[in-house]
């Protein structure tokens, strides 16, 4: 079983790829952000794909969407035909737990499926702000840099709202939260539960992930998982 | 293996300029106290003052609307209403109020009744001092089988919720079962009757780090709701508590280990400290601390560590609360009203090194992040509690020095009408102030 580690050989080359996303994740950063959930190391070989069950938590919402080359659209053409991970962020999160990570994990995971035959074509990440005001689609284009040109395997799309009231929804479907930083701290300052969401080609929501286990090597197993169930043979 | 560590130096090299400042809410590691006793995945730890301590309440007839209610308490000495009832919140019926639990982000409160089989979601963060009910999750035995909810543990999105007993029976062999945030059942978990399991269950305690769940086992609906005089001298009904932990695969939620942890393992509580991964947990019936830990050969085990009072006077060790540090345990024994300090330096050896009658019968525990507040509440379970005079109900709070527990204020809950006062969470305002100010800071931005 292959196990990410940031010790390893393979480690060491990616270093300048975390600094590259770190930089791409706070080109745009004008305050800093809270994200509260804690971070543990793990230490433990997640069980292998196939050999357990992902419940169907609930179903992902829909809403009015704008991707990051100004078009509008629903959110549930990029959370149905592929399993999706979704990740809700906000460009100017410089938490060192919080969107940078996720980034930064999902580059990771991105770079692993595509060299995962089974991936290829079924799945996808989609980064879905929620800072409309700020994270303008111009900035989501800036924010995605190359992974936005498109021509991946596995495609990220960056997408925002034209509005809070559009995002709403979209929000509360999720049961994400979003508060401004406690007093004292930078008045821009977003404060949220760092969440991502696995969500199956009928758009289901399978998992959710918070700072707390957001561990590469346990997504891809899951993705793979929902990729198993679809009758894809995995490797 | 994957290791965080490195991730986070670079991170921290790289996003200098953006590290919080230490504020109310503050980053946390590992599973976080009561406020060190929430779930490992729960955010906006209180680890400065907090504001409310909220009291879930049991109903008494004839006391108030004889009704369960969810009491806010200001703690908060700067507050002209310090050590005073500021709200109370009843749920128009009576089920056995008994624990509580926060959902990940600490908006909403979920709190059960072991009788009904009811949750009650609260919105905590709207209006921190005057908490609303938004949803009633009722006809639980009918959808699950199961019955009395337990122990309501934060997920990412969902809670977690351990049962008590069955439907079917009201005997001791029960599940958990899985909720979204909304309160949407996802679906259940039978805990395991085979390879030395007893199928009971009490507590959740859960090391992500580990992909470890932790469970207890306590009694079924026909125990905990039987007179306590008539169930000690029932000895069949005496032979039927939880005698097991188990020790799940939490990706898969799959038993993996079933330990035999005679008499009753109630509260588990993992170390907080960065780099421990061990958990201890009290006994209620054997009034034994046992520590389950990781060998060096990767192998769980589940070990009796040490001795609370005198077990041949049955204290029943009711709660523990562990220090952030993970270097001490407050024990409440609910029979002797005391509340004990042990020293868990040595997690293998751990030392009792204070102890002082608090009540006339003690329950539940919980400390500030800091541990320099003690708060104590008093009722077990309605049938269970004392009579008469004994019968004490209240909060109380102490200032800890690492010396002494001195008293600090002291809400009678008889005298003010409420109940029987048990489980405890803490509140703060400065949630309601971030939420409030986003939305103006969102349409201020549109």
């Amino acid at each position: 079983m292959k196990i990410w580690t940031t010790r390893s050989p393979r480690a060491s080359n990616r270093w300048g790829v975390v600094v590259a996303a770190l930089f791409a994740a706070t080109l745009f950063a004008e305050v800093a952000a809270a994200h509260e959930a804690p971070k543990v190391p793990a230490d433990f070989d997640p069980p292998a794909p196939g050999t357990y069950r992902l419940e169907r938590i609930m179903q992902a919402p829909d809403g009015r969407i704008v991707d990051a080359n100004s078009k509008r659209g629903q959110l549930a053409a990029y959370t149905h035909g592929k399993v999706t991970l979704l990740s809700l962020m906000y460009t100017a999160c410089s938490d060192e737990t919080g969107c940078p990570l996720a980034f930064y994990t999902i580059d990771m995971i991105k770079r692993d499926l595509e060299k995962s035959k089974a991936a290829r074509g079924r799945v996808q990440v989609v980064s879905l702000s929620f800072d409309p005001e700020h994270d303008t689609p111009e900035v989501m284009r800036a924010y995605g840099g190359k992974h936005v040109k498109g021509g991946s395997p596995v495609p990220w799309h960056f997408l925002t709202a034209a509005s809070k009231r559009e995002l709403a929804p979209m929000l509360d479907g999720f049961g994400q939260d979003v508060s401004k930083a406690a007093k004292g701290q930078a008045d821009k300052e977003l404060v949220h539960v760092l969440k991502l969401f696995l969500i199956d080609k009928e758009g289901w929501v399978r998992e959710i992930y918070s700072t707390s286990y957001l561990i590469p090597q346990v997504v891809v197993n899951d993705i793979k998982t929902l990729l198993i169930e679809d009758g894809v043979k995995v490797n | 293996m994957f290791s965080d560590k490195p991730i986070r130096r670079v991170l921290r090299g790289c996003l200098a300029a953006g590290l919080l400042a230490a504020g109310v809410f503050a980053p946390g590691y590992q599973a976080a106290a009561d406020e060190t006793c929430n779930s490992p995945f729960m955010s906006n730890l209180i680890k400065g003052q907090e504001d409310y301590v909220y009291v879930w309440t049991l109903g008494v007839e004839g006391i108030g609307d004889g009704s369960d209610k969810l009491v806010t308490i200001d703690v908060n000495p700067a507050s002209n209403l310090y050590g005073q009832v500021v709200h109370s919140l009843s749920v128009s019926r009576r089920g056995e109020a008994h624990h509580m639990g926060f959902t990940e982000d600490r908006r909403y409160l979920w709190a059960g009744g072991l009788d009904d089989s009811r949750i009650y979601i609260f919105d905590v963060y709207t209006n921190p001092r005057a908490p609303q009910l938004v949803r009633t999750l009722e006809g639980l035995p009918g959808q699950t089988g199961l019955v009395g909810p337990h122990t309501f543990y934060a997920m990412p999105g969902r809670m977690l919720v351990q049962f008590l007993s069955n439907s079917n029976d009201h005997g001791g062999v029960t599940g958990m079962a899985v909720f979204t945030n909304k309160g949407d059942l996802v679906r259940t978990y039978a805990m395991p009757t085979t390879n030395g399991g007893d199928g009971y269950g009490y507590d959740i305690g859960i090391n992500p780090g580990k992909n470890v769940l932790l469970t207890s086992s306590f009694a079924g609906w026909n125990n905990y709701m039987m007179d306590l005089g008539k169930l000690v001298q029932d000895p069949e009904a005496m032979k039927r508590f939880g005698n097991t932990m188990v020790l799940w695969d939490l990706k898969a939620v799959a038993p993996k280990q079933v330990f035999q942890v005679p008499g009753a393992p109630l509260e588990i509580r993992w170390s907080l400290n960065e780099g421990d991964n061990w958990a201890v947990v009290a006994t209620a019936l054997t009034s034994k601390i046992w520590l389950i830990k990781q060998g060096a050969n990767g192998e769980w085990q589940a070990k009796d560590v040490a001795t609370i009072g005198d077990p041949s006077k049955i204290p029943l060790p009711v709660d523990i609360s562990i220090t952030a540090n993970g270097k001490g345990l407050w024990v409440n024994t609910f029979m002797d009203g005391k509340t004990r300090y042990f020293d868990l330096s040595d997690p293998e050896n751990p030392k009792q090194t204070y102890e002082k009658a608090t009540g006339k019968q003690v329950n539940m525990v919980s400390q500030s992040w800091d541990g320099q507040r003690v708060y104590i509440t008093s009722s077990l379970l309605a049938n269970w509690d004392k009579k008469g005079e004994n019968d004490e109900q209240f909060l109380r709070a102490f200032r800890w020095d690492g010396n002494e527990l001195t008293p600090l204020f002291e809400v009678d809950f008889y005298k003010e009408r409420l109940g029987r006062a048990h489980h405890m969470k803490f509140g703060t305002d400065a949630i309601r102030a971030a939420y409030e100010d986003l939305d103006d800071t969102l349409a201020a931005r549109e």
